[in-house]
């Protein structure tokens, strides 16, 4: 179970260099105090993951990642310098007892998930990439996958109306 | 790229690696340098002035001369800055600008990476761009600065939307994003090339890409009348002139892929030449766009905050959305393109 057979190839160095960066973005994120700092560290997360996503030969995944992330990253980034106090922010109070508990948990979920990943066994070969990964995501959203993503678009269009009334709301004088 | 994925990474692969992109600086350096030359001398021209003339002849080193002045510069930052970031915000603005440039294909055999997915890669890192330059606002801690960071989000994210959307009709056209198979699309005489059969979409796609450029008509992040210099006014020497870089490394950029969407990319205008090497093809129209930059910076004045975003959502929306059902029912009563 605890084999470990690793080829320095170039894809195995791409995998452990990205890894690293997405673990490191996280963790910051958790550790800054400032919101910008802490959205900053996010994006690089979310980077290293598209990273990922290039490295497992999925492209349009990885740039459509980017895409989206950057955006919300910045609106996240503008929101949070503008509705948060600049003044008050400094440490938290520790609480030894509670750090404690959420390190043991922390610790168990990890061997949890490492024994899963050790033990599982993936059944049968995976189908072969295809060349165009790109074509074949066009061609399966709208013919097998043609009902979830309308209802995804149809979800997505009630929160922007939903999002669009809100914002109507507060302009109201009264 | 598969070659170098399967193998040890050696020595000799890495070297061509990395000289390929020092000849690509190199030559987008070179661009640069000549480009701020062309745009002060244009738009000196048609403001009936000479432009630079004193540096060199004709003026020609005077790019030379203003870069050597910024690197000379002291390099100052603001006691109250956010000193990390502010160190890492020109850096952050300019390597996705010069990533991006690793996609284009100038001709069909010079090519760094030939992706699936062309253009989706120069949006995803543009954005990047975005990122840094509202770091740059709100790191230099000035009112001026975060103003311009924050009008330059609003701007840029505003403006993708119509810029993908307007390139989507090309992408029918072709049957792929691979911008290798869009310009094979479009071969055979000039009005076989996009600009006229994607007429509204040219027209979307070179409004939103002038605004994603933030140049004048759209240069509101950093509006000199109103915002001093938007989010660059606390940045100097070398860090500013990153700043500058990214700009017209992006001019490079956009006018490429403006090229090879609808201008036909490395096709000759008529098949009869094509005994003239495709990139010189390619670095004609090139120089086209980028003097029509230029001449838009030159003509027209700023926008009014409140028309802008009016611009981009009630106006380049519709107009790139009425496109592709356009395009959709041409392609399917008469079964062109893809």
């Amino acid at each position: 179970m605890l084999s470990f057979n690793i080829q320095f190839t170039g894809e195995f160095i791409a995998f452990f260099a990205l890894a690293v960066c997405a673990i490191v973005g996280a963790v910051l994120a958790l550790n800054f105090t400032k919101v910008v700092h802490m959205t900053l560290s996010l994006a690089f997360t979310f980077v290293s993951l598209a990273g990922l996503f290039v490295l497992l030969g999925a492209e349009f995944v990885a740039f459509v990642q980017v895409l989206l992330y950057v955006g919300a990253i910045t609106i996240l980034m503008i929101f949070g310098i503008m509705m948060t106090k600049h003044q008050g922010e400094g440490q938290e109070p520790s609480r030894p007892l509670r750090e404690t508990l959420a390190a043991i948990g922390c610790v168990c979920l990890l061997l949890i998930l490492i024994y899963a990943i050790r033990d599982a066994k993936f059944p049968g070969d995976a189908a072969p990439l295809p060349q165009d990964t790109t074509r074949e995501i066009g061609k399966l959203l709208f013919t097998q996958m043609a009902i979830p993503f309308e209802l995804v678009s149809v979800l997505l269009t009630v929160a922007f109306i939903g999002a669009v009334a809100l914002a109507k709301r507060e302009e109201d004088p009264q | 790229m598969q070659h170098f994925w399967d193998h040890p990474l050696s020595w000799g692969t890495g070297g061509i690696f990395v000289a390929g992109a020092v000849g690509v600086l190199a030559f987008v350096l070179l661009f640069v340098t000549y480009a701020i030359y062309f745009e002060r001398k244009v738009i000196g021209w048609m403001q009936f002035r000479r432009g630079p003339n004193r540096t060199g002849p004709l003026g020609l080193l005077q790019s030379v001369a203003d870069v050597a002045k910024l690197l000379l510069k002291e390099d100052t930052i603001p006691a109250k800055a956010d000193r990390g970031l502010f160190i890492l915000a020109p850096v952050l603005a300019f390597v996705p600008s010069f990533a991006v440039l690793a996609f284009i294909p100038y001709s069909s055999h010079l090519q760094f990476a030939d992706l699936n997915i062309g253009f989706l890669y120069y949006i995803a890192l543009s954005g990047v761009t975005t990122i840094a330059i509202v770091i740059a606002g709100w790191a230099s801690n000035n009112k001026y600065a975060l103003l311009g960071g924050m009008r330059s989000a609003a701007q840029m994210i505003s403006y993708e939307v119509p810029l993908v959307i307007s390139v989507v009709g090309c992408v029918m056209w072709a049957g792929s994003l691979n911008l290798r198979d869009i310009v094979a699309a479009q071969s055979g005489y000039f009005w076989h090339w996009n600009f006229l059969p994607q007429i509204v979409g040219f027209a979307v796609f070179v409004i939103a890409a002038i605004s994603e450029l933030n140049r004048t008509p759209f240069d509101l992040p950093e509006a000199e009348s109103e915002l001093v210099a938007g989010y660059h006014v606390e940045y100097s020497g070398f860090r500013f002139a990153f700043f500058m870089l990214t700009e017209y490394v992006y001019v490079y950029a956009i006018a490429s892929l403006t090229t090879l969407l609808f201008l036909g990319g490395w096709n000759p205008p008529i098949p009869q030449l094509d005994f003239i090497p495709g990139i010189i093809w390619f670095f004609l129209k090139f120089a086209v766009i980028v003097f029509c930059l230029f001449w838009i910076r030159a003509t027209l004045p700023r926008l009014r905050v409140d028309q802008l975003m009016g611009l981009a959502w009630k106006v380049l929306l519709p107009l790139a959305i009425l496109n592709i059902f356009i395009t959709a029912a041409y392609i399917q009563l008469w079964g062109m393109g893809g």
